[in-house]
């Protein structure tokens, strides 16, 4: 026999729970009591959106589900928004809130919030403890639902009755099981057929490619076929992009050569991905001419947003070794390669990178080459993010990780710090915004006080600046609550926490602020001052394609892209 | 119409789970009855909507729920329909066939019908 709460924590371990993320609170009480005396590594963010973004930031980079842990109402009010995060862009994760006891519950008891129903529609999966005997199995259930299939985040709300009550051996030792996805590959020749007569193939990579890491297989396939690779956001750093045949991001910010791969091909095959409306623009313009092989591991994401498909159900991982051993002639798009590979060569963005006022693409361009090999980027949303995204070149053991779905700017800084912590030996840098970095600064003090040396680079127009491109672009430059007229002095915001902090206002001293910040012990800010007028371009307008795009100073002479 | 029959976990939390895909897909249910099956601990949710590719797109979305053990869209045409009709007696119950039941209430004055259950 056993308090529920010595239980839970008795089941943290069991699961390998090296570290967990989160603010406890009077229902929480029991079990944090237990945690005294384990040695889970807690760490106490300062808002319970940044637990579940540092749960999500850890399990990016450890393929292992993140634990966060918030108290019951405002609690789990605040998680919200880490778990949707997480949600959209099928992160493993395991949310523990507390609730207030099964005999109130319901009754508008002090800090009580309906957080099931809250959690529903964000979560695969989420479960409301109100008998003790089957507290254990949901646990383990939790678990196993989080990183079966298409990974998620699973939430258990536990009343703090279940954390007194007695748990017994027996009901502690049952083992549960949950169902695996099924496999269908029952178009699989189908799909080699229209691999093998393809004329222009292209691939396209999404999240999924990145979950079961199938890069170095895709890589191959991509060769075998002579197929262009193109990634969505979330793929960005799965494949490496060093590589001639590595496009780069496609989408409304995408590299040109990218979108034009994409919409140019005769057959599509789009791994992992859920082709979402930043990616494909104009539903119904899209892939029109071009026959699709859609591979995913949910048979729901199969003919949801892009109709008209072979489909194929399976782990990215499984289904390109599939393809791979039944593909034969491929020697048809010898030309096609030849001349993406040539247009990748000659897709490069016409920015005079030593102008002044400092430019972001020329403090990308600088981390791009003076970040490590192992370096881990993340980025708020926004501007910053589509910079990154389209000028940031990951390669090698270099990992990218944004919040792609849901969009959740403040992500970026508490997911470096998870991911900091899940692999400490490297450089993790974050990519953030003024406005972004504002809904989270108070992160420092947790980074500090946990000694996680992260690197924040703050690209400062004092805009938020992606609706202002947008109120720009399509509301005739009527600004309205984008201007920041009293931001902080970040340089002292960051000393303030105990961060080191520099100010970087000249292009010549971008890469020597890098290469300082990145041999920080401590925490680093570099607050880059940068042009307010430049905008993030080509873009391809929301809902159109891409006759529409709006270049800039793009020169890209490929045709349409 | 479309009727769709799921084979479910009976416990509470389960209906808003499966409602919430229809809500999120904006599908509105015509009809729904739900109820303890053959199964212990199992219930059956009998329901109708009216697009065949409203169904198709909610089905996947349903069959991944953890809560739900099977969904199918079922052949309707030999299922039985019921009605409720405001008669002289007071209120009746009429049962037959879809096309049965929908000819009675034609027939009966439109502003005497109460509720129509279609295909359950």
């Amino acid at each position: 026999m056993m308090k529920g709460a010595r239980a839970a924590v008795e089941l943290l371990e069991e699961q390998n729970v090296k570290v967990m993320f989160g603010i406890p609170g009077g229902v929480l009480l029991p079990f944090y009591d237990e945690l005294v005396d384990s040695d889970i590594r807690h760490i106490l963010p300062r808002h319970e959106q940044c637990a579940g973004h540092m749960a999500d930031g850890y399990a990016r980079v450890s393929k292992k589900p993140g634990v966060c842990v918030a108290t019951s109402g405002p609690g789990a009010t605040n998680l919200v928004t880490g778990v949707a995060t997480a949600f959209m862009d099928s992160s493993p994760m395991v949310a523990i809130t507390g609730q207030v006891a099964t005999n109130v519950l319901g009754n508008d008891a002090f800090q009580e919030a309906d957080s099931f129903s809250l959690m529903m529609p964000v979560t695969k999966h989420n479960f409301r403890v109100t008998d003790p005997k089957v507290f254990p199995e949901t646990m383990k259930k939790a678990f196993m639902i989080a990183t079966t299939g298409r990974y998620g985040p699973v939430h258990i709300d536990i009343p703090v009755d279940i954390f007194q009550a007695e748990i017994t051996q027996e009901q502690m030792d049952r083992e549960v099981r949950v169902p695996k996805p099924k496999r269908n590959l029952a178009d699989l020749l189908d799909a080699i057929k229209l691999l093998e007569k393809a004329e222009r193939p292209t691939i396209m990579v999404g999240g999924g490619v990145a979950w079961s890491m199938a890069g170095p297989e895709i890589v191959r396939l991509a060769e075998m076929l002579m197929a262009p690779i193109v990634t969505t956001l979330m793929a960005k750093g799965s494949v490496p992009e060093n590589h001639p045949l590595v496009l780069g991001v496609c989408g409304m910010h995408g590299r040109q050569v990218a979108n034009y791969a994409l919409n140019n091909c005769d057959v599509l095959l789009a791994i992992g991905t859920r082709f979402s409306d930043r990616v494909t623009g104009k539903l119904s313009e899209f892939g029109t001419k071009t026959k699709v092989v859609h591979v995913d591991i949910d048979s729901s994401e199969i003919g949801k947003n892009v109709k008209g498909r072979v489909g194929l159900v399976g782990d990215a991982w499984t289904v390109v070794n599939a393809l791979i051993a039944g593909l034969q002639k491929r020697v048809k798009a010898q030309t096609w390669r030849d001349r993406i590979v040539q247009l990748n060569k000659d897709c490069d963005c016409d920015h005079d990178l030593r102008s002044e006022p400092l430019k972001p693409q020329k403090v990308i361009f600088e981390l791009s080459k003076n970040l490590p090999e192992d370096a881990i980027v993340t980025t708020e949303v926004g501007q910053n993010q589509m910079w990154a995204a389209h000028f940031f070149k990951c390669y090698g053991k270099r990992m990218f990780i944004t919040s792609g779905g849901l969009g959740t700017m403040g992500f970026g800084f508490p997911a470096a710090l998870g991911a900091k912590v899940a692999r400490p030996e490297s450089v993790v840098l974050d990519i953030a915004g003024d406005g972004s970095i504002q809904m989270v600064s108070q992160e420092f003090a947790t980074a500090v006080e946990n000694d996680i040396p992260v690197v924040v680079c703050v690209l400062n127009n004092g805009w938020l600046g992606m609706v202002k491109q947008w109120q720009k672009l399509f509301y005739g430059s009527r600004y309205m609550a984008t201007k920041f007229a009293g931001s902080p002095d970040f340089v002292k915001l960051a000393e303030a926490y105990g961060a080191d902090a520099a100010r970087v206002e000249r292009p010549s001293e971008v890469a020597e602020a890098i290469r300082t910040a990145c041999r920080s012990e401590v925490p680093y800010l570099i607050d880059f001052v940068i042009d307010p007028e430049e905008d993030v371009l080509p873009m391809t307008p929301p809902g159109k394609t891409s006759v529409d795009c709006i270049k800039g100073r793009c020169p890209w002479k490929g045709g349409v892209a | 119409m479309e009727v769709m029959m799921m084979l479910v976990y009976d416990q509470p939390g389960v209906m808003q789970r499966v409602m919430g895909e229809f809500n999120r897909k904006r599908i509105n249910v015509e009809t729904i009855v739900v109820g303890k099956c053959e199964m212990p601990e199992r219930a059956r949710i009998v329901l109708s909507i009216e697009d065949r590719e409203k169904a198709m797109s909610v089905i996947e979305h349903l069959r991944a729920l953890h809560e739900v053990i099977e969904a199918d869209l079922v052949d309707h045409t030999r299922h039985e329909a019921y009605a409720l009709v405001q008669a002289k007696e007071g209120v009746c119950r009429i049962t037959g066939t879809v096309e049965e039941v929908d000819s009675m209430i034609r027939k009966s004055q439109p502003e005497r019908y109460i509720q129509a259950m279609n295909a359950i």
